[in-house]
């Protein structure tokens, strides 16, 4: 049932690797015990991404090499790392739970008729079982869900659960996979703008002001985007507030919305349910506002402060002068 | 056009905890809700249906309680909604959840678009969608913010991939999963309330079906779920600051440094 193989699925994100890859890679490496870990890449002629891939320390990378990846649709995708897949079946792909992740990744499950637990926070190895640990219906419910009785186990995980780190000490044999590239001229991709994610890209921030219902007001917001550009930060928010005017999908933070690791997180009018707690565990210095002295995002904060958000934004704002 | 929503309930918010003692889970509120993202693909349907004409016709796999929640696109102005309902599909993973809407799909007829809304707000897998595509072998277009009519067989999307936005045109029949900034769902008017009452709602389950009894419910799931657990909260200690705003703010900034 499969060989000892983990593989990674490598993500192209406007001609660089997506950096869960890594993480991704590193991870694998962790839990492989003995394993083999391939990085699996679909990359066009010129690109050679293997050279970024290498710095991390798979034991092999493969290559699907076609020039029309450049814009190939999943279907294409799906059709390709399937070829691969059938021809050596491995025994876990881990995917990145990215927008393409989650996107390809499903398709190839349903031609493999295997299972994909998807959105991961967590994978360990138990004998050969990979146990896939994942939140569920809202607050507060972990499950370990495991695929007995297929190869290969296939996951995405959620990006920024965990870190990428260097290993320099492995030099990965480089190989070409074997495919046939079919062209499916069902879905054509008429063009790719990479969009200005700046004002609101929170995985990469250091530093994160989030709103909460208990904070929402039009002058809080204003206030809250000052403090954060004070500070070279950006503003995110819990699920409710993506339902304003301001705010859209991709500010939101927590188990629907990003991961964030920042060195310094301020949240302001956030009670602290666990479908945003999930989202912030990596943040290092936590600072929580909130007019409930018992609200339970005060047990997961460095430093609280009982009272009004917008006095307390203010007060920041005066004194960073 | 003919367009299919595939809809799911989800518990309302905060509905569903793990007693941290004997690690049940409790269902506080038993009532269930659409999945709010469901809403965004029932209005894109209906946005299609104003544009080119045809049907929207909803489909949901669950217990005969689910028709509540078929009622409610109705109201919104689905035309008609099956409900594929029993025993057997239950416990389904989402390969055989997918393999019964299929089974579904086929009996309704082949329609122009499928819809989804980009996750279930319970499980958030999203998933289910790519897999119908795949096994009725159609093109997708997921986290769509944007669909667009070019023709009576073409649309064109826009998906939103996180860094960038890119635009595809794509062949009917397909497979388009929404995000929820692609539109905002209408109200249920009181007088489509009533109207949906007199909307056809047909209840099938696997033998109206015919589907291959090894490939539905629990039987059909290739993951099983082990252990269902309260996480583990790392807790820190918090430091209470002044209640004066400005001092609060004084500390803060001296001993972090910022």
């Amino acid at each position: 049932m499969g060989n000892q193989e983990i593989w990674v699925y490598v993500e192209i994100n406007n001609l660089m690797v997506e950096p869960t890859s890594f993480q991704l890679i590193t991870k694998a490496k962790q839990i492989a015990n003995g394993r083999k870990v391939v990085a699996l890449i679909a990359e066009p002629k010129m690109s050679h991404l293997e050279s970024d891939i290498k710095e991390y320390g798979p034991d092999e990378i493969r290559i699907l090499r076609d020039e029309r990846f450049r814009g190939a649709n999943d279907e294409e995708l799906a059709d390709a790392l399937f070829q691969v897949v059938k021809r050596n079946t491995p025994n876990a792909i881990i995917f990145p739970a990215t927008v393409r992740g989650r996107s390809v990744a499903p398709r190839l499950q349903a031609k493999l008729q295997t299972g994909l637990t998807a959105d991961c926070l967590d994978i360990y190895y138990d004998g050969d079982n990979l146990v896939q640990v994942k939140p569920t219906y809202g607050d507060g419910v972990m499950c370990n869900i495991i695929c007995p009785d297929k190869r290969p186990q296939m996951v995405t995980v959620r990006p920024n659960i965990f870190e990428a780190k260097v290993d320099r000490t492995i030099k990965p044999k480089i190989q070409a996979a074997e495919f046939e590239f079919h062209e499916d001229a069902r879905s054509e991709v008429e063009a790719e703008e990479p969009v200005d994610h700046t004002s609101t890209d929170l995985t990469n921030a250091k530093v994160i002001i989030a709103l909460g219902r208990g904070a929402y007001s039009e002058k809080n917001v204003e206030l809250a985007r000052q403090l954060a550009e004070k500070l070279g930060g950006k503003v995110g928010v819990s699920r409710p507030l993506t339902d304003k005017p301001e705010f859209t999908h991709s500010d939101q933070i927590g188990q629907s919305g990003t991961t964030v690791s920042p060195d310094l997180l301020i949240n302001l009018g956030i009670s602290g349910a666990v479908q945003y707690t999930v989202g912030v565990e990596k943040a290092k210095k936590v600072i929580s506002v909130n007019t409930n002295r018992d609200a339970p995002i005060f047990d997961l904060s460095d430093y609280g402060y009982v009272g009004d958000a917008g006095a307390f934004l203010e007060a920041m704002l005066g004194n960073l002068e | 056009m003919k367009i299919i929503v595939c809809v799911k309930q989800v518990p309302e918010n905060d509905s569903v905890k793990i007693d941290p003692k004997t690690n049940d889970m409790v269902r506080t509120g038993a009532q269930g809700v659409m999945n709010p993202f469901d809403r965004n693909a029932i209005e894109t349907a209906l946005e299609l249906k104003e544009k080119n004409g045809g049907q929207v016709i909803l489909l949901i796999m669950g217990p005969d309680s689910f028709t509540e929640v078929l009622r409610d696109g109705l109201a919104m102005g689905a035309d008609s909604a099956y409900l594929l309902s029993s025993k057997e599909f239950g416990g389904a993973d989402t390969l055989a959840t997918a393999y019964t809407l299929v089974a579904g799909i086929k009996k309704i007829g082949k329609p122009d678009v499928i819809l989804f809304g980009r996750q279930s707000e319970d499980a958030d897998t999203g998933q289910v969608g790519p897999i119908v595509a795949e096994d009725l072998n159609i093109p997708q277009a997921t986290f769509a913010t944007k669909v667009e009519t070019i023709s009576a067989t073409t649309l064109e999307v826009d998906r939103d991939l996180e860094s960038s936005i890119q635009k595809v045109e794509i062949k009917l029949p397909a497979e388009i999963t929404v995000r929820s900034e692609i539109n905002f769902p209408r109200y249920e008017t009181p007088i489509n309330i009533v109207k949906s009452f007199d909307k056809p709602l047909t209840i099938w389950n696997e033998k109206d079906l015919n589907v291959d009894p090894d490939k539905i419910g629990k039987k059909g799931s290739q993951t099983i779920v082990t252990k269902v657990y309260a996480p583990k909260k790392e807790t820190k200690q918090v430091k209470f600051l002044s209640k004066k705003a400005g001092d609060a703010a004084k500390t803060i900034i001296n001993e972090l440094d910022l």
